[in-house]
């Protein structure tokens, strides 16, 4: 299956075929900034089965397992459509290759990182939305 | 009387909100999920002059499903999406909830949008809402 991931504009898109790796959600206040919503969700692919079109702006950031992590965004929209990551030091990327976000219906159960964000990962958006899923798992890595 | 502070993820936009908000919504629309790369997005509406906006930011103005502009602001260095207006309406400024980065934020949203039609469906929100579309 070939699925394509658009920012709002439409103007930055990423083509993902086959099927994602994992799907997790995440809760860190990072990401929570990032998207504006109450976590993240995000699909990860082998960076050979993701083409990204059209320009992108790239914001790097530092995450808590010490990751540099690097997100590609539209310049005219905002909208972060993926991201890479890598140790500092080790390149701009390392093997698991892409994370791409948004819209697109996804098949995967999510699997949950940071989870002690909140007070249990099934209470996680303002303790009042829930996950309903019963396999995931709550971590504090990425 | 409660002051928060919203910033993007570089830190260089950042609304400062006075009092409480009118309300809290979710949106499961496409275009929330793609703006946000959530799965739905959250948004406290306050009084427009309880809003204060520091820093630059990029204007992105789509046509929302009832025809009228929404003017957003994004920040130019890391993208986040801090708030947004509908002049049409001149009904408050909505501030991306996840911005004020606190899991804590009250109240909890009062309405579900696009709940029936566009909503994941491995998500529910378990507080009493008014769930429409």
């Amino acid at each position: 299956m070939t699925r394509i991931a658009a920012c709002d504009c439409g103007r930055l898109r990423a083509t993902c075929e086959g099927e994602p790796v994992r799907v997790s959600v995440c809760h860190c206040l990072e990401c929570q900034k990032r998207t504006g919503s109450v976590f993240g969700v995000s699909a990860r692919y082998p960076k050979e089965k993701v083409k990204a079109e059209g320009p992108s702006r790239q914001y790097t950031r530092i995450a808590d397992s010490g990751f540099k992590v690097t997100f590609d965004f539209c310049p005219s929209c905002g909208t972060t459509v993926h991201w890479h990551r890598g140790r500092e030091g080790w390149g701009p990327s390392d093997s698991e290759g892409l994370c791409v976000l948004g819209h697109a219906p996804i098949p995967a159960f999510p699997r949950a990182s940071h989870g002690g964000r909140g007070t249990s990962y099934e209470n996680a958006v303002f303790g009042r939305c829930s996950i309903s899923q019963s396999r995931v798992m709550s971590t504090n890595s990425l | 009387m409660t002051i928060r502070l919203a910033t993007c993820c570089c830190g260089r936009l950042r609304l400062t909100c006075e009092g409480e908000p009118i309300r809290v919504s979710v949106c499961h629309c496409h275009a929330c999920q793609r703006r946000t790369g959530s799965v739905f997005g959250v948004a406290a509406r306050y009084p427009k002059d309880k809003v204060t906006v520091e820093g630059e930011a990029s204007e992105y103005v789509r046509i929302g499903d009832e025809g009228n502009e929404i003017h957003f602001r994004f920040c130019p260095g890391c993208g986040s999406t801090l708030c947004w207006e509908m002049p049409a309406y001149n009904d408050g400024i909505a501030v991306a909830v996840g911005c004020f980065a606190d899991p804590g934020f009250t109240p909890p949203p009062s309405r579900s949008i696009y709940d029936a039609s566009r909503r994941h469906g491995w998500v529910d929100i378990t507080v009493p809402v008014e769930r429409r579309g």
